[in-house]
């Protein structure tokens, strides 16, 4: 009896156990669907995560701010280092440039926004759409406010230029180096082709901030090459730039350079045809950069550009021809009882040569000279002379500058840079605004800038 | 003010050159990572006076890291490019060297159950611009395929995008993983999984053959395919640095190209220049 008491017991036992299993184990399998199901579930955010952090990546945010401080040799001088000093002022504070650009770049399409943002308000410095195509992937379309493509120093970045600032004749033929146009680019990436490069395009020839103000569009291209030699630790690049266009004339009067006369000076043609008619801007220019990795000490540079041509400017200034932006002692004729400013014919040329040693990590020395002449055909001798005509946009400088980098870090580099600076003395007969050229004006200019770049 | 500038060019120098130790900081490719790390460890039991810190964070991670100055030599699985090279120009005013350390064939990876063996390139492109969804349309079972890559800040990711893509976008359903260690580990746990990265990570998977397209024979990654140039994704591992190496760097570039620094490439798994 016991025994078959202990049988059943052990029968019911067994049953209860497996009954208990069962139910262990379609818990165990609802939990395993709950999971897989939490698991799948986070799978979906992920991907829908992904995405979205996909588009973002395409949104590049980058920006810089330079801070300085200025010091000139006299007060209220006049200076391509940074602007002009104010009346009775001889050194200033300065945010110089602060840079804000926001870039989406969806790989063979681009937008580009870039502000300044600085003391003097805020300022569009590009606003540009790119686009690419997507067969050989070498050429690309750009159209909006973006760098003329001319020569090299006014596509290198003011982040990455080791001296403060362009050169004065950079910055007298292309002032705020932007324009409004269109252009078309090539730039093999591989391959014999991918040593050459060439940038072409057509702009209003106004300014970045300006509506076109005439019926003439400027045309601006560059053919360029670039030969590594990487065994050598040297790379020689250069290219050939061309800028022709064209000023529209609203007053009758030209000026031109005698080069008839004994003394030298601007002879007017008062054709009433000029009025409405335009007149040459053409500048072309050769530029060269030579890299070499200095053994031991760093890379070096050595950049160099010529540029000559014809610009058509006003009486006190060589800058191009913009009736709309001359200033208010430009000489002026009336027509029609309106004020409209005298156009100024000149033959230029001016160059610069600038050297970079990098010094280990951290440091890089700079050494830099340029040469900025106005007006070619004339000498110094004929500006201020008696029965000259000539006046302070045909006189020539040149600037020596020495200075040293620091970077603090991959953000940070503090800047110490000295600008010579030298106009030719003019005429000793020469009075009113040309006198103070007799001599050399008091307008060196030390720079301390900090940047901050990301 | 001449003499202001003249004390102020003198006191920055001074402060500018502070001189490293023995130091040398090596970032980059996530692919070379176990490499790069063996020949640090190698290297420094051998030469206790110097110190060699190895960071992965991916190829491009790495060339910003020397276009920034922020490393010696960075490591990376595919060429820099143009526009990098210009960068490094800017900045430091050289071309950066570049020196082949080291041959990897892109292997592909599936779980060791899946029956394919064999891939084209044209049904590798397919399958990672999401034409190809399902194992079935290459010859496999009928599952979904889940397709697995690098982030696009790895070196793998570039080299796998431009020369089996044609560099054509990747698809929106390949799932992105940090480094090429988590993609063996994804496509080791998944059966339907599909992976590509360095073949010296090939453990506990599968390694694909690849023909160049289907009338081509398939080849695997071996040493012999890569080195013969059959296997058809094969590429160079690089090291660059910013200026032509010296000193202590230049004597561990030297070594890592010797016989002892190439060995330890094959052991690895990966394939020597030398």
């Amino acid at each position: 009896m016991k025994r078959i008491i202990f049988i059943i017991s052990l029968l019911v036992a067994v049953y209860l156990n497996a009954k208990s299993q069962d139910s262990s184990s379609v818990a165990t399998k609802d939990e395993v669907a709950e999971v897989k199901g939490a698991v799948d579930g986070i799978n979906e955010t992920v991907l829908e995560m992904k995405s979205t952090l996909d588009a973002l990546k395409k949104i590049k945010i980058s920006g810089y701010i330079q801070a300085q401080y200025q010091a000139a040799e006299s007060a209220s001088v006049g200076s391509y280092a940074g602007g002009n000093f104010p009346q009775n002022v001889k050194s200033r504070f300065q945010v110089r440039r602060g840079r804000f650009k926001i870039n989406y770049d969806n790989d063979l399409t681009q937008y580009v926004l870039q502000l300044d943002v600085t003391q003097s308000g805020v300022g569009i410095k590009d606003a540009y759409a790119s686009i690419k195509e997507p067969w050989l992937k070498m050429a690309s379309l750009t159209a909006g406010v973006f760098d003329r493509p001319f020569g090299f120093e006014i596509s290198y970045s003011s982040s990455s230029r080791e001296a403060p600032e362009r050169s004065r004749l950079f910055q007298t033929l292309f002032p705020g180096e932007r324009e409004l146009g269109a252009k078309i680019e090539l730039a093999p990436e591989n391959g014999p082709l991918s040593y050459f490069n060439l940038k072409a395009g057509v702009f209003n020839g106004v300014l970045n901030n300006s509506n076109e103000n005439d019926r003439h569009k400027d045309f601006i291209g560059r053919a360029g090459f670039q030969l590594p030699f990487e065994e050598e630790g040297l790379a020689i690049d250069g290219g050939f730039s061309v800028y022709t266009g064209a000023v529209t004339a609203n007053s009758k009067k030209i000026y031109e350079i005698d080069n008839s006369s004994s003394i030298k000076k601007y002879k007017v043609d008062s054709t009433i045809t000029n009025l409405g008619d335009g007149f040459d801007r053409n500048y072309y220019g050769f530029d060269l950069q030579l890299y070499y990795d200095v053994p031991v000490i760093g890379g070096a540079t050595l950049r160099g550009e010529y540029l000559w041509g014809t610009q058509s400017g006003t009486d006190k200034s060589s800058s191009f021809y913009n009736p709309d932006a001359a200033g208010s002692s430009d000489v002026k004729s009336i027509i029609d009882g309106k004020k409209v400013t005298d156009l100024y014919m000149r033959n230029f040329n001016g160059w610069y040569i600038n050297y970079v040693q990098n010094i280990g990590l951290k440091n890089q020395f700079i050494a830099k000279y340029d040469v900025y002449a106005p007006n070619k055909d004339v000498t110094a001798n004929d500006i201020g002379a008696v029965g000259s005509n000539l006046n302070a946009g045909d006189i020539k400088y040149s600037t020596l500058g020495l200075g040293w980098i620091y970077h603090w870090d991959s953000n940070v580099k503090f800047v110490l840079y000295y600008d010579w600076v030298k106009n030719e003395k003019v005429n000793t007969l020469a009075t009113g605004t040309l006198a103070p050229f007799k001599n050399d004006l008091k307008d060196n200019v030390l720079t301390l800038r900090m940047q901050y770049k990301f | 003010m001449k003499k202001i500038f003249l004390t102020l060019i003198t006191a920055i120098a001074t402060f500018g050159f502070s001189q490293k130790g023995e130091t040398i900081t090596v970032k980059g490719s996530d692919t070379m990572v176990i490499i790069a790390q063996r020949w640090a460890e190698l290297y420094m039991s051998k030469h206790p006076d110097v110190t060699v810190q190895v960071t992965g964070g991916g190829s491009g991670v790495g060339i910003s890291a020397i276009i920034n100055g922020t490393t010696d030599i960075c490591n990376a699985s595919r060429p820099m490019k143009k526009s990098e090279k210009e960068k490094l120009k800017q900045r430091f005013n050289t071309l950066g060297v570049e020196i082949k350390a080291a041959k990897d064939g892109l292997a592909i990876y599936t779980n060791d159950n899946l029956p394919i063996t064999e891939l084209s390139l044209a049904q590798l492109k397919d399958i990672y611009t999401g034409k190809t969804t399902n194992w079935k349309q290459v010859g496999g079972p009928d599952t979904k395929i889940i397709v697995y890559g690098r982030e696009n800040s790895s070196g793998t990711y570039v080299y796998f995008k431009d020369n089996v893509l044609d560099g054509e976008d990747f698809a929106s359903s390949v799932q992105t993983l940090p480094g090429t260690a988590a993609v063996v580990n994804a496509v080791s746990k998944d059966k339907n999984g599909i992976g590509y990265g360095g073949a010296a990570y090939a453990k506990g998977i599968k390694l694909l053959k690849v023909k160049k397209d289907v009338n081509s024979t398939a080849y695997a990654p071996t040493e012999e395919n890569v080195k013969s140039g059959d296997y058809p994704i094969s590429r160079y591992l690089y090291m660059y640095t910013r200026s032509r190496p010296t000193g202590v760097m230049k004597e561990y570039i030297d070594w890592i190209l010797s016989k002892e620094g190439q060995e330890i490439v094959t052991k690895v798994g990966y394939f020597p220049v030398r």
